[in-house]
């Protein structure tokens, strides 16, 4: 991650599935593409399914990894926003 | 406007829905929406419409509620001897505290028509009046425990070219359930601009079983004729 930062960041420690995704997804697509976002997560569902939510949506997870000056059970992503945030089909 | 906190919290289910977005649910808090006709997928539609988050529901319905109505929706015994837009709009606001609902005024300004017709006849008119004021409008059409929801976006062929005899069997609520919800759900498309092609489209559910096509003008209709004059009521 040399030389690169977070343009945005989100704490989402207070929060549940599926708010968690969707905030984090709302923050992406206010991003431009190839900028990141870094997010604040509780270990455990969030941290699970935030970064896969992420990867199926068109991003990239760069980081994600412990944050334990930030709180005991907190990790921290970094998810680089991809083009797909909008795509997709409806019938 | 961005969506606040209490606005994700309530739409977090289908923001996470594809092509749907921060961006789709502020077109649907912009939209305003009339609900006319005083059939029975009127409950179903308006609860629909309101939970998916239209920004503002009139209800055009001045007769009064009579017992049995609405199946369960949108009146209770109480509500017998109100006039069914003033309960139909109590239960779009119930449904849904962000939404704002009210009955339907003259010099009232919709962005869109959801028709839910007592009959072909009542509906034909208001899907006529829609178009030629230029309003994307959406017909429910119940016939038995099926009917079918035509889609007619701005410009398309109108609602009696789309038309075509059902079963003509009497409205069942869970007909009315069906088709009022599947009416509200291609108006949010329209409305929130995610509707695939082809956009002006009729889905029928006719003995359970689920058919879309896209309408089509017929020889000799008026909406052949081009736009109508400019949008407004």
């Amino acid at each position: 991650m040399t030389g690169r930062s977070p343009a945005a960041r989100l704490d989402l420690r207070q929060h549940v599935c599926p708010v968690t995704w969707v905030k984090a997804r709302i923050a992406m697509g206010r991003l431009p593409e190839g900028a990141i976002l870094e997010v604040l997560l509780r270990e455990g569902e969030p941290r699970e399914n935030v970064p896969r939510s992420a990867a199926e949506d068109g991003h990239r997870v760069l980081l994600l990894e412990p944050a334990p000056e930030e709180g005991a059970g907190t990790w921290r992503a970094w998810l680089e926003r991809g083009s797909a945030v909008e795509d997709g089909t409806w019938p | 406007m961005a969506l606040n906190d209490a606005e994700v919290g309530r739409y977090a289910r289908q923001l996470i829905l594809p092509a749907w977005g921060e961006e789709v649910q502020e077109r649907l808090r912009g939209a305003r929406v009339r609900v006319a006709g005083g059939g029975l997928a009127t409950g179903p539609a308006i609860y629909y419409l309101a939970a998916g988050g239209v920004g503002t529901i009139w209800v055009d319905d001045p007769d009064p509620v009579a017992p049995g109505d609405g199946a369960g929706w949108a009146f209770g015994p109480d509500d017998a001897g109100r006039p069914r837009g003033v309960a139909s709009a109590a239960f779009a606001a119930a449904a849904n505290g962000l939404v704002k609902a009210d009955v339907f005024r003259p010099g009232s300004r919709p962005t869109a028509v959801l028709v839910c017709g007592a009959n072909m006849d009542v509906s034909r008119a208001i899907a006529e009046e829609a178009r030629l004021l230029q309003l994307p409008h959406v017909v429910a059409d119940v016939d038995g425990q099926g009917g079918a929801a035509t889609s007619v976006p701005v410009g398309a062929p109108c609602y009696a070219c789309a038309t075509r005899p059902g079963l003509g069997a009497a409205p069942t609520p869970e007909g009315a359930a069906a088709v009022g919800a599947l009416a509200a759900l291609e108006l949010l498309l329209l409305l929130g601009e995610i509707a695939q092609e082809p956009r002006a489209r009729r889905l029928e559910i006719f003995r359970g079983t689920p058919l879309t096509r896209a309408t089509a003008r017929q020889a000799g209709c008026a909406c052949n004729a081009g736009p109508p004059g400019p949008s407004g009521y």
